[in-house]
């Protein structure tokens, strides 16, 4: 039977022997965890929001090496630059 | 103005009430994929802090727990990739097992190597269909992709284990 056909057949009309069998061997392999969560993360979150101040992108560091190249082989354009500001 | 506006604005007290409300769903989600309390922890906190990240990028009229739900599959998913634990899931017996019962705990561990070696696309759609059996719509959302594609990935998740275990010498 072809992955294609398994898939017709398996799941649409209910889980196949083979599929039955992995899923019930994998039930009884993999220990069930516990879903609930023990403490409050909040104060976590906190932390890290205070710790990981936002990053300059990649782009912006590029921009800035470009305006100021441009600068240093034309200095004239920083007039041109203020006057537009 | 409702609470996720708020939060899209970047309101502190707006996410504090939506980590509050949604850390423990988020947590559970990914438990049940990486099945480590410990790391769930950790990754959640860092899912949480991706989505106020983000927060930029949140359509204020869709659905919160999906969009939380999928940056943390993602984040549990890239876990997976860079740490595939070698170690067993199993708690260590306490003296010497009978021989029945040291038999059934080396075919668990088996299996469990088999489905550590599983692609972690195939080990994520495995673990949260078959083993957890969440609806496939819910699975598919996570994982930013169609019902029919998480269909095939868990039949090919099981294909691959038939094989392997089958190698291992195991009939489960």
């Amino acid at each position: 039977m072809t992955e294609h056909e398994m898939f017709e057949h398996g799941m649409t009309d209910g889980l196949t022997d083979e599929v039955r069998q992995i899923r019930e061997a994998l039930q009884q392999s993999l220990p069930p965890v516990n879903t609930e969560l023990r403490r409050d993360l909040w104060p976590a979150v906190l932390r890290k929001l205070d710790a990981r101040p936002a990053r300059v992108p990649w782009y912006d560091w590029a921009l800035i090496g470009l305006s100021a190249s441009v600068f240093l082989f034309f200095p004239q354009l920083i007039l041109v630059f203020a006057y537009h500001l | 103005m409702d609470l996720f506006q708020r939060f899209a604005l970047g309101e502190i007290d707006a996410f504090e009430t939506l980590v509050r409300q949604f850390q423990g769903d988020v947590y559970a989600w990914i438990v049940r994929i990486v099945r480590d309390p410990g790391i769930a922890e950790d990754l959640t906190v860092e899912t949480l802090w991706r989505i106020y990240r983000a927060r930029h990028q949140f359509r204020t009229d869709g659905n919160f727990a999906a969009w939380a739900r999928r940056i943390a599959t993602n984040l549990a998913i890239d876990h997976l990739r860079r740490k595939r634990p070698e170690q067993s899931l199993l708690r260590e017996p306490a003296g010497p097992l009978p021989p029945d019962q040291l038999l059934q705990r080396e075919t668990q561990e088996k299996i469990q190597q088999a489905f550590r070696r599983l692609p972690v696309k195939l080990q994520a759609a495995a673990t949260l269909a078959l083993v957890e059996e969440r609806p496939y719509d819910e699975i598919a959302d996570a994982l930013g992709t169609s019902v029919g594609a998480v269909k095939l990935r868990v039949f090919r998740a099981v294909r691959i284990l038939r094989k392997q275990l089958n190698r291992l010498g195991v009939r489960p």
